[in-house]
């Protein structure tokens, strides 16, 4: 069967948009919901070692996470993560873009400079702060060392307490210029006037930014953080090169724990419930914010 | 906008440089790791400005000289560390699932742009929403359904799965820049009896041109440093990049230098190309909500 360019032309001629939409429909139906439904599906089963084949095991997996220790350490890592990097990025994001706003000459490049962290594959970033947070011959070990912060009994990545850290800062590296650039966009855009009458009426630029700045950028920091927080929520890459969860579950986020499930020990149908736990918390809190935040598309 | 001081301003610029220095910092140490030998890599404290330069890591990973006629050496340690193969696997993803995308979601992103029909935006929300899905819940049931069907370890299969993973960034940003263009241009030429194919192919897709090269280059650059669909629906095949970043750790150490190179050759393109668009790369990363 072929569509001649004659046939094309008369399917696209009309005013029904179903045609323009069908490639992108067939796309997303076969690449994510029939996924997810087998994804379902698989939650139910298991794999049975023995007989190699998946089997039914009803509610099993589901009732499972419920005293699944590593599951809740891996719910916890998960917000913990989201929480605190999402804050760093937030915070600093709109200080550095409050410090680069501005014509002077030379900052076009700094913005410029501060983009090129967005490339790099987030796994090779992981690899990048695995030497830089090396025990032994580490840039950032030796820093803090001689800065007395550490005394060179802990590596940063294999010590329980300093794992996450060591991992989030590789995130806030990479990360952080989004949410500059993004700042920097809002800030360009917003209306001088308001700017000139608090000028007139004296108030401090700590007031301005509170009363002023912050309310005009509120759909900024908005979409900045819905993106931004997906991306932090279904966090993978960077503890699989860097950590693969360790030390303990110091470092487990439920992406990493459900693949390892899946892939490392062979619980095909329990890793699959855990990606599903992870989607359905995903979807649950983004288009809640989507909703709270009134970001419109 | 507000008069600022000399002495403010000084403060500033410096405060501004020191600021985007420290971020650029890593960069440059992992660039320069790329050209050090072991010596200065495993140096304590660590050799940050002055080394010996050398270009020996590039030629390991790369086989500019010997890589014809020992393609498949295994370095001491188990490391097979010429990876021109894997940028040529990377090239063709990235290109392939690029151009798939694009062209799906021009024709998309002009219909949601131009066209009204019943739950337009419940459609634009269910896009959004598969953009939220965490990558690891699709690669699981795709490792199974892909080994089912044979798409495993292919080409085909990761293209697929890239082009679908940047769809919805794709024809959200697309639809906005379709959102740019008046759309009194295309009653106006409706008028004149010309179809909808028409009006796209020969006025709207010209206009939009910048706006659908901005797409292609973002699109290009979330295939390139894709992770974990490539780590789970690949087994020998092919290799992107990042995935096989990690080959480089080996049981007699890590070799920083080479992982270095490859890192270097890999993100340097992407540097490049993400220069081109950055005036529209606010708006990209924000899938086409924020303009500035």
């Amino acid at each position: 069967m072929t569509l001649s360019s004659q046939g094309i032309k008369r399917i696209l001629t009309g005013d029904s948009a179903l045609p323009w939409l069908a490639p992108l429909l067939a796309m997303l139906v076969v690449f994510t919901i029939y996924p997810l439904i087998y994804n379902i599906w698989l939650s139910f089963h298991e794999y049975a070692p023995f007989r190699r084949r998946l089997e039914p095991v009803g509610t099993d997996n589901w009732q499972a996470l419920f005293s699944d220790e590593r599951f809740w350490d891996s719910l916890s890592v998960t917000f913990t993560y989201f929480g605190v990097v999402l804050i760093i990025q937030v915070v600093l994001g709109m200080a550095i873009a409050l410090l680069l706003d501005s014509e002077q000459k030379g900052f076009g490049v700094l913005r410029a400079l501060l983009t090129l962290t967005l490339v790099i594959p987030p796994a090779i970033t992981g690899m990048m702060f695995l030497l830089i947070e090396d025990p032994e011959f580490g840039v950032l070990t030796w820093l803090l060392e001689s800065l007395g912060i550490l005394d060179g009994t802990q590596p940063i990545l294999a010590t329980g307490s300093t794992a996450l850290m060591g991992v989030m800062l590789a995130d806030i590296w990479q990360w952080t210029p989004f949410m500059v650039l993004i700042f920097l966009a809002g800030l360009r855009s917003l209306p001088p006037e308001p700017y000139e009458a608090a000028m007139l009426d004296g108030a401090s630029s700590w007031q301005t930014f509170r009363r002023i700045t912050l309310p005009l950028m509120g759909k900024v920091i908005a979409v900045a953080v819905l993106i931004r927080g997906i991306d932090l929520f279904r966090i993978f890459d960077y503890m699989f090169v860097m950590t693969s969860g360790g030390p303990g579950t110091s470092t487990y986020t439920l992406s990493l724990y459900a693949w390892q499930q899946t892939f490392s020990f062979i619980k095909w149908g329990y890793g699959a419930t855990i990606s599903l736990v992870s989607l359905i918390l995903i979807l649950v809190i983004a288009n809640l914010f989507i909703w709270v935040a009134r970001v419109r598309w | 906008m507000i008069v600022e001081s000399q002495a403010r301003r000084m403060t500033r610029t410096l405060a501004a440089y020191m600021v985007v220095a420290l971020f650029v910092f890593p960069l440059y140490f992992w660039a320069t790791t790329a050209f050090k030998n072991a010596k200065d890599i495993f140096n304590t404290p660590p050799t940050v400005w002055v080394f010996e330069p050398t270009l020996r890591n590039f030629e390991e990973v790369f086989g500019i000289s010997l890589g014809f006629f020992r393609q498949q050496e295994v370095l001491p340690g188990g490391g097979n560390f010429f990876m021109a193969p894997r940028l040529w696997d990377s090239i063709v993803v990235a290109l392939g699932s690029t151009l798939l995308s694009v062209i799906v979601a021009t024709l998309a992103g002009y219909s949601l742009s131009r066209m009204d029909f019943r739950f337009r935006h419940l459609f634009v929300g269910w896009v959004l929403s598969t953009r939220m899905m965490p990558p690891v819940a699709v690669a699981i049931p795709m490792f199974f359904i892909y080994k089912d069907i044979g798409l495993l370890d292919t080409y085909t299969g990761i293209i697929l799965i890239h082009a679908v993973m940047n769809l919805p960034l794709a024809v959200l940003l697309l639809k906005s820049f379709f959102d740019d263009i008046p759309r009194d241009i295309d009653e106006c030429a409706m008028i004149d009896g010309a179809s909808r194919w028409i009006i796209f192919r020969r006025i709207v897709l010209p206009m939009a041109r910048g706006g659908v090269a901005a797409t292609a280059v973002l699109c290009f650059i979330f295939s390139w440093t894709e992770f974990i669909f490539v780590l789970t629906l690949t087994q020998t095949g092919l290799k992107t990049v990042p995935v096989v970043s990690s080959s480089f750790v080996t049981s007699t150490g890590t070799a920083w230098g080479n992982m270095a190179a490859l890192g270097v050759a890999a993100t340097a393109p992407a540097f490049l190309f993400i220069l081109l668009v950055q005036k529209q790369l606010v708006r990209g990363l924000t899938l086409g909500s924020l303009k500035e």
